[in-house]
């Protein structure tokens, strides 16, 4: 018998897959064998996730009572145990033993798997974070109020421990809702607290003859602090509705005239349900909205809805933005709301839906039923 | 809660485990019971034939011919450990990468019974 690496045999797994040709070896139970459950087999679906696995990147999160998911930076994995008919044998490498000459060659199998976990991916599960922040929404003078115990508020470690999401997806989905971190908690503020403060900034834009293409951050933080307004609060406002335009030294913010329009036809419609004949909304709103500021419908949206009640049209507010994120919950609550869509009425809802491995018309295949009565009609869609 | 999935051995240094696969379940004889830690389970043999190498295992009877086979997915070696007793974290249990498999030897192909003996075949070889 030639004398290669296969003689060789330490008994690890190295020697075993490094059996060579003519050469044979005993295979036997590990003095330790047994069911060694806490010994688990992770199937990483490519080298990305494999990555961050052994750069210690990757965590296991959720409550007790749902399912464990596996979060990447970025990503988030549902975790499957697929079970196997097979015996597949789990060999360890060699520990080195010094002490011992002459490593034994008998190949020894450590335990019998049963299976192995599965990573699929999946979408963040999302909704939960909108539920956790509206239990206490943000009011201006709120510091004044008697209440101070941090109960149903959420720092970014709470969030972590309660939410299956990575924190890439978990930061999207706080920038979603229009969360601010205040005092290291994250809170969504109330609306009547955002109109307030939007509705300031806008006063005072004519008052000191601010161009709203380019606001000085300083300076609108500066008066509004004077007026007592929390600078955090301030600065959100200027996000959510503006961007930053940084040129030389000083932070411009240039507001954005449609997420102005689509705020203030809220106001005028009051929270989702709210509607009136669409003639008297058009009024009301452009009496809302800045002189100059070009209003059209078109800018709601996804926002709301119109219904023909006898002779009249009437619109309603229905924002996309507070309905759920996965498919199943979000065709339910469009279908409850109204049976048939058109594809026009219909799309502005579903465009933001996304699930990994399902395209859009997937999404559709999967939740609607699509009637087109003949090539030049338009499709309409209801509930399966 | 939030576990996290530790690893010490980073990218280049992950020890490489295997997996011997076969269809089908090793039973020891009723005698044996659950006494089976240090017994043999069988013989591996490798034996390569123009480009292919060929793996033979031998449990009791039973010849069993498979492959070398390199896991398109490969799979890591998770460690449950619980936690010491007054430690930081609320957890009582994290992970940790202790392993890596690439590649397993998989038996496949339906076990040819040994009708006769090793040694009784070396014996009609040399007549």
């Amino acid at each position: 018998m030639a004398t290669n690496k296969g003689d060789i045999n330490d008994g690890g797994a190295e020697s075993f897959l490094t059996l060579g040709p003519d050469n044979s070896v005993t295979v036997r139970y590990h003095p330790d064998f047994g069911p060694h459950s806490d010994l688990i087999l992770l199937e990483v679906p490519d080298d990305s996730v494999l990555n961050d696995l052994l750069r210690g990147r990757v965590t296991i999160r959720g409550q007790f009572d749902e399912d464990a998911v596996l979060c990447t930076p970025s990503s988030t994995y549902a975790m499957k145990f697929v079970g196997t008919s097979n015996s597949v044998f789990l060999i360890p490498p060699r520990k080195p033993n010094l002490s011992d000459p002459q490593p034994n060659p008998l190949v020894s199998v450590l335990k019998l798997a049963p299976g192995n976990v599965e990573l699929v991916l999946t979408a963040p599960r999302l909704d939960k974070l909108r539920f956790l922040l509206m239990q206490r929404l943000y009011k201006i003078d709120e510091e004044d109020e008697e209440d101070c115990s941090s109960e149903g508020l959420y720092t970014w470690h709470d969030l972590i421990c309660s939410i299956q999401a990575s924190d890439e997806e978990l930061r999207e989905g706080l920038k979603f809702l229009s969360a601010v971190e205040i005092n290291g908690f994250w809170r969504i503020v109330h609306p009547k607290s955002v109109n307030m403060i939007l509705t300031m900034v806008l006063t005072n834009s004519v008052l000191h003859d601010w161009s709203l293409d380019a606001l000085v951050e300083e300076e609108v933080l500066s008066v509004l602090e004077s007026d007592g307004f929390n600078t955090t609060i301030v600065k959100h406002c200027l996000e959510t509705f503006g961007t930053k335009n940084e040129n030389d030294n000083s932070k411009l913010w240039g507001l954005d005239k449609k997420r102005i329009a689509v705020h203030f036809a809220k106001q005028v419609l009051g929270s989702n349900g709210g509607k009136m004949r669409l003639e008297i909304f058009i009024e009301k709103w452009m009496r809302n909205v800045q002189k100059g500021t070009p209003f059209d419908l078109n800018m709601l949206e996804g926002e709301v809805l119109y219904e023909t009640i006898g002779a009249e049209t009437w619109i309603k507010a229905f924002s996309v933005a507070d309905l759920p994120l996965t498919p199943d919950a979000r065709f339910s609550v469009l279908f409850k709301e109204r049976a048939k869509w058109a594809w026009k009425d219909l799309e502005p809802y579903v465009r933001d839906l996304r699930v990994p491995g399902i395209s859009s018309e997937g999404l559709l295949i999967k939740y609607t039923r699509r009637v087109q009565p003949n090539a030049d009609a338009e499709p309409i869609f209801s509930a399966r | 809660m939030e576990i996290k999935v530790k690893c010490n051995c980073g990218v280049e240094n992950c020890s490489e485990w295997a997996i011997l696969e076969l269809q089908g379940v090793v039973e020891s004889q009723p005698s044996i019971a659950n006494q089976i830690r240090g017994l043999e389970i069988g013989r591996l043999c490798c034996s390569s034939s123009s480009s292919q190498v060929n793996y033979t295992f031998t449990v009791g009877y039973h010849e069993l011919s498979g492959t070398k086979v390199s896991l398109k997915k490969p799979l890591l070696v998770l460690k449950k450990n619980k936690q010491e007793e007054g430690s930081v974290s609320n957890n009582e249990v994290d992970l940790e990468v202790i392993g890596i498999i690439r590649h397993k030897i998989l038996f496949k192909n339906r076990p040819k019974a040994i009708i006769s003996r090793p040694q009784v075949k070396d014996k009609k070889a040399s007549d």
